[in-house]
């Protein structure tokens, strides 16, 4: 069986990998010079020096130089991407062999049609998470430098780096897997199971993502307006906590905010960038939960449902 | 649970009361018939009779809603691997995966199946020619339906079950096909299931028949006695059925005369004494369309047909 599902996916392992190397070859194009200017800019021993907010200049510098390639909105059009990956891969698993009345083929054979389906998910499932952490991997180490001025919270580093990303493409094909199985052509079960995983993806990064825990406060202290330096959102950096990496959610507690600029004494609100992983687990969670429903309910209906002619 | 005939015997295949609603609508009902180990059985019915669903019940690809199928004793449960292993299966349209070599689809049949005969796999298309490198997409239909037929007998299961063998392929190929099954039954001392809407196709290989028609069996037995059974007669057009010896079948009724169908006992069907009649000994195709005609009358004039247990709604097709 193990051969069976090894043979019937080869040429979307092989592609998969295509896709990773391109990926790999780029980055290591984008990333080379991005690190030579990270060194020799002298950020590291500035960064190491004192509080972030004393080198903004370097910070600036830099940021000018490889924001525009590194924290770009093509990365943002890429959201869509680990949803595409994962329905083409899922969409024909079952699919396919409805389609092309296979599955007379594959489960009359002497392995009920739920080992079947076991077998492939656990091998498919498999391939997918490796997939998953090697690009993972190789966009980790690509943003690397430009993760140390901006930290991971912001859009384009964790959308793609830690857990989400391989949840993500999980899910998608979780989705998929059982769009198929319903509706029985590839192409239509792709469609199908790419809208909802959308959805939800968005849901989940804008109005869940800032929520997953209570968010902690943080008191301004500055001598005058001008010098109160700050706002919300992971677009200042350093942000306005003085720390890396840490997400502000905006202004909060009392009286602040009807006032023009920035006030001495004023409230943030902001997740610290040490919760990065706690953040990436509870989101990477809801997704594998999604997954594990999805593919739950597909074993149940293969097994359940005694009748597949059409 | 071994279910022995009268004669002590196994049957290769027994299906008792077996039958199939999907929805509200019956695919197959009350299906009882018997086929002895060692035939080469034909079911024959119109597309829609119900033919692939009782293939599918038999094979433990789809779950009886009632009834119950025995293979060489041994009743089945769908689904199962014990139930899947006794029963080879070529699916109508010999369905294969068309990226795969025929070398693949064979490691496909090693790895599924733990009875899987290599050497017969391999010295069987070596024989027809067929080479183990070729993609499935690369080879002929009569071709791809043989590398079906021989992973269903590399399986190494007693019974095997044919969907349409041959309805996609060419008067040659189905011609050497049905050779090819019946020198194989012989050899290896196989039963075999074989479905099919081209009854010509049947007639030479066929020693056991089975008429499946609007979800309903309407004849099954071994051939020969069916058709020893049956004989079509040539009566003035007056005579009414009444008359008949045996039991009218099927009618036709031109200017002068009519042909009957009818099932009697041998010693029914003297003739002799009526003046003008003719009886004939009747042909598989005759036997056949006679049965099918008559259930389809059944169904357009409303009356239900005597060996069935009321037609209901299950004489229009659902099954396929």
């Amino acid at each position: 069986m193990i051969w069976v599902s090894w043979r019937q996916h080869r040429s979307q392992a092989i592609a998969c990998l295509a896709l990773l190397a391109a990926l790999a070859v780029y980055a290591v194009l984008v990333s080379t010079s991005m690190r030579t200017a990270f060194s020799h800019d002298g950020l590291p021993a500035c960064l190491a020096r004192g509080p972030a907010t004393s080198c903004e200049t370097g910070i600036q510098a830099f940021d000018n130089r490889f924001g525009s390639e590194v924290n770009v909105a093509f990365w943002s059009v890429l959201l869509i991407f680990p949803g595409l990956l994962g329905v083409v891969i899922g969409a024909p698993l079952i699919a396919r062999e409805l389609e092309f009345g296979t599955w007379r083929l594959a489960w009359s054979q002497t392995v009920p049609r739920t080992r079947w389906l076991a077998v492939k998910l656990g091998l498919v499932t498999g391939g997918v998470i490796v997939l998953g952490a090697a690009i993972t991997a190789v966009i980790t180490w690509y943003r690397a430098p430009m993760d140390r001025l901006t930290g991971h919270f912001i859009n384009n580093a964790y959308d793609y780096e830690g857990l989400v990303l391989t949840a993500y493409i999980l899910c998608a094909f979780g989705f998929a897997v059982l769009a198929g199985l319903l509706i029985r052509r590839s192409i239509p079960a792709m469609i199908a199971a790419f809208v909802p995983w959308l959805t939800i993806r968005l849901v989940v990064e804008f109005v869940f993502r800032s929520h997953f825990l209570a968010p902690l406060t943080f008191v301004q202290r500055c001598n005058s307006p001008q010098s109160c330096y700050g706002g919300s959102g992971l677009g200042f950096i350093p942000p306005v906590t003085g720390h890396i990496g840490d997400w502000v959610l905006g202004m909060g507690g009392h009286g602040t905010l009807g006032l023009l600029g920035n006030h001495p004494g004023n409230t943030w609100l902001y997740q610290p960038a040490s919760r990065f992983w706690t953040f990436q687990s509870i989101e990477a969670g809801i997704f594998v939960a999604l997954t594990a429903l999805a593919l739950g309910a597909t074993i149940w209906l293969l097994h359940r449902r005694a009748s597949w002619t059409a | 649970m071994n279910q022995h005939d009268a004669d002590g015997s196994v049957p290769a295949l027994r299906t008792d009361r077996l039958g199939r609603r999907y929805g509200k609508v019956w695919g197959l009902r009350d299906c009882t018939l018997e086929v002895p180990a060692g035939a080469v059985a034909a079911l024959v019915g119109p597309n829609g009779a119900g033919k692939t669903t009782l293939l599918e019940m038999i094979i433990g690809l789809l779950e009886p809603t009632e009834g119950q199928v025995s293979v060489f004793g041994e009743t089945s449960r769908a689904g199962t691997a014990e139930t899947l292993a006794r029963v080879g299966y070529v699916a109508q349209d010999h369905p294969l995966y068309r990226d795969f070599t025929v070398a693949d689809m064979f490691h496909l049949g090693r790895a599924m199946n733990p009875r899987w005969d290599q050497k017969l796999a391999a010295a069987r298309v070596e024989a027809l020619g067929i080479p183990l490198k070729r993609k499935v997409k690369g080879l002929s239909g009569g071709q791809q339906a043989q590398v079906s037929l021989t992973m269903a007998l590399a399986k190494r299961a007693p019974l095997l079950v044919l969907d349409e063998p041959v309805s996609s392929l060419d008067p040659v190929a189905r011609l050497e096909f049905m050779r090819d099954v019946m020198a194989t039954a012989a050899d290896h001392a196989l039963t075999f299931l074989i479905s099919s809407h081209v009854v010509s196709e049947l007639e030479r290989f066929c020693d056991w028949l089975i008429i499946l028609s609007g979800g309903h069996v309407q004849l099954a037995g071994p051939a020969d006695d069916l058709l020893d059974a049956h004989r079509l007669l040539t009566v003035p057009r007056a005579t009414p059925d009444a008359d008949l010896p045996g039991r009218t079948i099927h009618r036709t009724d031109s200017d002068r005369h009519s042909a009957v169908l009818v099932r009697a006992e041998a010693g029914q069907l003297a003739v002799q004494g009526h003046a003008g009649w003719q009886a004939d000994p009747v042909s598989f195709e005759q036997l056949v369309m006679a049965y099918l005609q008559r259930t389809s009358t059944a169904a357009t004039t409303g009356n239900p047909a005597p060996a069935a247990e009321g037609p209901g709604p299950n004489t229009k097709a659902v099954s396929r």
